[in-house]
């Protein structure tokens, strides 16, 4: 049986991805959930619910790639982990190559051409 | 309703122990979110879906990894299963005296369908018991090297809930030896009612011992060689609930043409094959097979991406 490698949520390289956006987002430093949700929006335009929020904080959490700032709390910070901070280098990586294949083919597409949409 | 109760309320809808860790701090983002008017649906929506996709983890039925799908498939396929045992234990008590209602030389399709669920039925059962055997193994590692807390709690809400149903069998038995025939097919209303709730508790007692696998299932270390195997048995189990269900209607359908009194039981009168009980059978084996496909589709998906064992 072919086998592909192992499917990760923070490494799956989907923009829009919750434990994605978090991790880019304590790239910058620690936040709290509403602080989370509001740069989130601000840099993706992404709105997330605060079940979504919390979800993936979980999972993240769970994986080692972000931990809680301080014992308890109820708007309590958390900051990217080592392993988030490579977590997220390996998914920028992997958009990375997609935007360069996707920019350098879009490049010398024809319809990229032309406004209409047919080769000129 | 206030903001703080609606998000209170929201929050019941995660497992305990999700609760005590990140419970405040949802709580406060909620409120937060509504700035102190009415939470927007929106928000309750989204809490309400991952209170139940938390609920699902908790039950072994959730995860996001490609392991985690196949145990989590393989569970709903477990759940489906009970939901059958459920199913087939109402259809055997409707089905006690179709038998000898049904006129001489009437019943061979009838007859070929109910044979053909219990094979299938004896058949899927020694897919499932294969299923959990296969995990033996890996249970008493895990035993061994201190997992007993970290399952302790649903497998010992089973085991009290399996007591209590032995002690209400061994009574409602005690009981039924002082009750005529004719009143223990329902006509003694005491008698009807106590065992609705004998009934209840069996199903109880199954749907404790299935959450307590599923549960323990999530924490074994199963190598991925063993989950291939176990997708594909939750897939067969999955096309035996499809033919079982089949069946069942062919059966139902073939009795109900001949003699609609059949299953109303040997003092029945009532002239309809419309039992509700069947009618209950019937959905509850609808729905297991909706939720074994679902489960047998989750697992079946995952694995391209199992990595390899090492």
């Amino acid at each position: 049986m072919t086998t592909r490698s192992r499917s990760d949520e923070a490494t799956a390289g989907r923009s829009n991805d919750p434990p994605l956006l978090i991790l880019t987002s304590l790239a910058a430093g620690e936040k709290h959930g509403y602080a989370l949700l509001q740069d989130i929006e601000e840099f993706a335009g992404v709105r997330l619910g605060p079940g979504t929020l919390y979800g993936a904080i979980g999972r993240l959490e769970e994986r080692g790639l972000i931990e809680a700032v301080g014992a308890s709390g109820r708007r309590r910070p958390y900051r990217l982990s080592p392993a988030g901070a490579e977590a997220l280098r390996v998914a920028l990586d992997g958009l990375r190559a997609i935007v360069d294949v996707g920019s350098a083919r879009l490049a010398g597409s024809p319809a990229a051409l032309s406004p209409t949409g047919s080769a000129a | 309703m206030s903001p703080a109760r609606t998000a209170a309320r929201l929050l019941r809808l995660y497992p305990l122990s999700w609760r005590l860790r990140y419970g405040d701090e949802l709580e406060t983002l909620i409120l937060d979110m509504s700035d102190g008017g009415r939470v927007p649906w929106r928000i309750r929506a989204d809490v309400a879906v991952a209170g139940g996709r938390e609920r699902l983890r908790a039950a072994g039925l959730g995860g996001d990894s490609p392991d985690a799908r196949v145990r989590g498939g393989a569970g709903l396929v477990l759940w489906a299963w009970a939901l059958l045992v459920v199913a087939g234990a109402i259809v055997q008590k409707t089905s006690e005296h179709w038998r000898q209602a049904l006129p001489a030389g009437s019943h061979t399709t009838a007859t070929v369908a109910f044979d053909g669920l219990i094979g299938v039925a004896i058949a899927a059962a020694v897919l499932v018991v294969a299923g959990i055997a296969l995990t033996l193994p890996a249970l008493t590692r895990f035993v061994g090297a201190g997992g007993w807390a970290q399952i302790r709690e649903p497998v010992t809400r089973a085991v009290a809930i399996t007591a209590v149903f032995v002690a209400a069998t061994v009574g409602l038995v005690a009981w039924a030896h002082g009750v005529s025939p004719r009143d223990r097919q329902g006509y003694d209303t005491a008698y009807a009612l106590v065992a609705t709730v004998w009934a209840l508790l069996g199903a109880g007692t199954l749907g404790a011992w299935t959450l307590a696998a599923t549960r323990t299932a999530a924490r074994l270390t199963l190598p991925a060689s063993l989950l291939r195997v176990e997708a594909r048995l939750a897939t067969a189990v999955t096309a035996a609930l499809g033919v079982m269900a089949a069946v069942t209607a062919v059966w139902w359908v073939s009795v109900a043409t001949v003699a609609p009194t059949a299953l109303t039981g040997s003092f029945g009168s009532r002239g309809s094959a419309f039992v509700p009980q069947l009618l209950l059978a019937m959905v509850l084996m609808l729905v297991a097979l909706g939720l074994a496909g679902a489960g047998a589709r989750r697992a079946t998906r995952a694995l391209p991406y199992l990595a390899d064992d090492d």
